[in-house]
């Protein structure tokens, strides 16, 4: 942290050089003039430091303008337009400030976090109170994305064909894939992108986890044709109707999930339940962890995939 | 937390449109306001006080009522015209409304009014920067079941109204308890909720899973308050007095568990193959998992834990065998991602 103190005050003293400036000011009057540069060792130092700076300041919202003088074309010079990085009027009610500042706390673990809560602080700076209302106790945690992210976006918001490393998760193995970005999407604590594979011709989702390095641009900006979604991917499909044969006593969440459905198909001692689902791989994996609790009765798909866990599961001991 | 500069210049120019609009504010709520420390508050003020316009005599600088600052308020005395707002850069509008949007696939929060208000606002504001978070879509979970988002209404009903609540819940293990519970927190990872409260049967803070929970009534009377308990913000439970550590060799499909859990170490074996080490606090925990994912499991350690995960797999495959249902044709998986 020792250094970084000097560097926040640096970069508020370039913020205020550079919107007060008449026109521009040049990178020597910068060195000269705005405080912590003047103690830049070298030229080199100089302009790396202020190059970063610069960087930095963009990337906070405060634009940096280039401003080159007509009759020295080498003489470049630098200012921030205030009336460029102001926040639009806006008024956030206590309640609604309350919500941002319970949304400015969901991301765990990555840039998102950070972003978040720089993006609330200035909506506080012109706001009132918050009143935490109806939200009080609640509090979402997701892991944000990861890496490969912010270049996807902005791939997808440049409609330019990208290309990565993937991790295929059946096999394991890496190749090179690419892909003409559409979205992007959260399920399950993970994240997504889908696109148009350009190799296997087709749409494709791949988990942003298994991208190793990083993204490169290929192409040409403007050329991805983005189809219209209104739906959340993937698409939701019609639900399956699963009867469960319970043993007593056992298995109570499933219960609670589902209601009772007697039938003539149900199994001596236990108790037959009825219910939905979205996802039967999903409920498959759910089901082979009651273990003897649970019997499917219907549909026949379901009742495969659990036995295959656990005919799988029933070698682990040593014994087979 | 660590304070990036940036984050740091960020904050203090919001403190100083604060500070213009709201003259003579105590230090005190200025830090809560923003969600700071005061003396980070007064650290950022002594900062601004010395800043200014280059030259940096004490008519460029900007300036606070010392009168002021020493019976610990804050009054702004001059601005240098920085006392502007900031508007959003393009992630953090980002990241702000992906963020309200995986709120508002929530049970019972789709259709909150100020939730939308609150969206629409600073989708107004953020203007350009906005643009790109349409493209960034969440999905709710699925098979919440129409029970657990009653429960979510009751529950928060119950944190707001400060009631105490009577649930019968089902544990990992299978066990069914009643419970009376303050509640205290509902929290999610965006796939399960967890009710955290003071458990009066424990004596103590505990999550319960929303899924889980049978049946959830008002027990009638007021919550205590519990100021002593510090709630923690993750839905991972603590693993430092996890009792068993196992080792789990793992098949490529099987990575997102490594993805998907704390796991305390992953080895990257050959032939895509990888192993993870996990803090188990709850075998009953580990039983369901590696069930359901047998297919990718190669390996289990130690050995009991092992053995009794066969026991299990042999005895519900006695069941199937005894009900004449285990002669269910072979089907293929479902293509796999990517």
């Amino acid at each position: 942290m020792a250094d970084r103190v000097p560097a926040a005050e640096r970069l508020l003293d370039l913020v205020i050089a550079l919107t007060h400036t008449r026109h521009r000011m040049t990178k020597a009057e910068i060195r000269a003039s705005v405080n912590g540069y003047t103690d830049a060792a070298s030229d080199e130092a100089f302009d790396r430091m202020f190059e970063r700076d610069k960087d930095q300041l963009r990337a906070l919202g405060l634009p940096v303008v280039t401003l080159t003088d007509s009759a020295h074309e080498d003489d470049v010079g630098y200012r921030i337009d205030t009336a460029e990085y102001e926040l639009p009027p806006v008024e956030f009610t206590p309640a609604e400030i309350g919500v941002l500042s319970l949304a400015a706390q969901v991301w765990q673990d990555s840039s998102f976090a950070a972003d978040s809560r720089r993006g609330l602080t200035k909506l506080r700076a012109v706001s009132d109170a918050a009143d935490p209302g109806r939200f009080a106790g609640l509090s979402l945690r997701v892991r944000g994305p990861d890496a490969a992210f912010a270049d996807l976006l902005e791939a997808i918001e440049d409609r330019i064909t990208v290309r990565f490393t993937y991790r295929a998760a059946s096999t394991g193995s890496t190749e090179a894939r690419t892909v003409q970005p559409w979205r992007l999407f959260a399920k399950d604590r993970g994240w997504y992108l889908v696109g148009y594979d350009m190799a296997r011709e087709g749409k494709r989702q791949f988990r942003l986890s298994r991208i190793v390095g990083r993204v490169r641009r290929v192409g040409r900006p403007g050329e991805v044709q983005i189809p219209e979604s209104s739906q959340t991917e993937p698409a939701e499909s019609e639900p399956t109707v699963v009867r469960l044969a319970v043993a007593p006593e056992r298995a109570s969440a499933l219960r609670a999930r589902g209601e009772p459905a007697p039938g003539e198909d149900g199994i001596d001692g236990r108790e037959t339940y009825r219910l939905e689902t979205a996802d039967t791989e999903r409920l498959a994996e759910e089901l082979a962890g009651y273990g003897d609790a649970v019997v499917v009765l219907d549909p026949p798909e379901l009742r495969a995939a659990v036995l295959r866990r656990l005919r799988a599961a029933a070698t682990l001991g040593g014994e087979g | 937390m660590a304070q990036s500069a940036g984050d740091r210049v960020v904050q203090m120019l919001a403190l100083i449109t604060y500070l213009d609009a709201h003259p003579g504010v105590p230090v005190e709520q200025v830090a809560e306001h923003f969600g700071i420390s005061t003396g980070r508050v007064l650290q950022d003020v002594s900062t601004l006080w010395v800043s200014g316009t280059p030259g940096y005599l004490p008519d460029d600088l900007i300036d606070f009522s010392a009168d002021d600052r020493e019976r610990n308020i804050l009054t702004l005395t001059q601005a240098r015209g920085m006392n502007r707002p900031l508007r959003l850069g393009a992630q953090e509008a980002v990241a702000l409304l992906t963020a309200l949007r995986s709120l508002q696939v929530t049970p019972g929060l789709a259709t909150d009014p100020v939730l939308t208000s609150a969206m629409d606002k600073l989708t107004e504001a953020a203007g350009a920067a906005a643009r790109s978070a349409q493209a960034v879509q969440v999905a709710g979970p699925d098979d919440t079941g129409e029970q657990v988002a009653e429960h979510l209404t009751t529950v928060r009903a119950a944190i707001a109204d400060q009631q105490r609540l009577h649930l019968r819940y089902v544990s990992a293990a299978d066990v069914v308890s009643e419970r009376d519970v303050d509640p205290l927190q509902l929290l999610t990872d965006g796939t399960r909720w967890l009710l955290v409260g003071w458990c009066y049967r424990a004596q103590d803070v505990r999550q319960f899973r929303l899924d889980r929970i049978l049946e959830l009534t008002e027990a009638g009377a007021p919550a205590a308050a519990h100021p002593d308990v510090a709630l923690s913000a993750d839905t991972e439970p603590e693993l430092t007095e996890a009792p068993w550590q196992v080792r789990l060799v793992l098949a490529s499909p099987a990575r997102w568990v490594a993805e998907q859990y704390p796991v305390t170490a992953v080895q990257d074996l050959e032939d895509a193959r990888f192993a993870v080490d996990l803090a188990v606090l709850d075998l009953a925990w580990l039983h369901h998992l590696v069930l359901g994912i047998a297919e990718d499991v190669l390996a289990v350690e130690p050995a009991d834990v092992a053995t009794g995960i066969a026991d299990r797999a042999r005895a519900a495959l006695e069941a199937y065998r005894a009900a004449g249902l285990d002669d269910a044709d072979e089907t293929d998986p479902p293509p796999p991602l990517g």
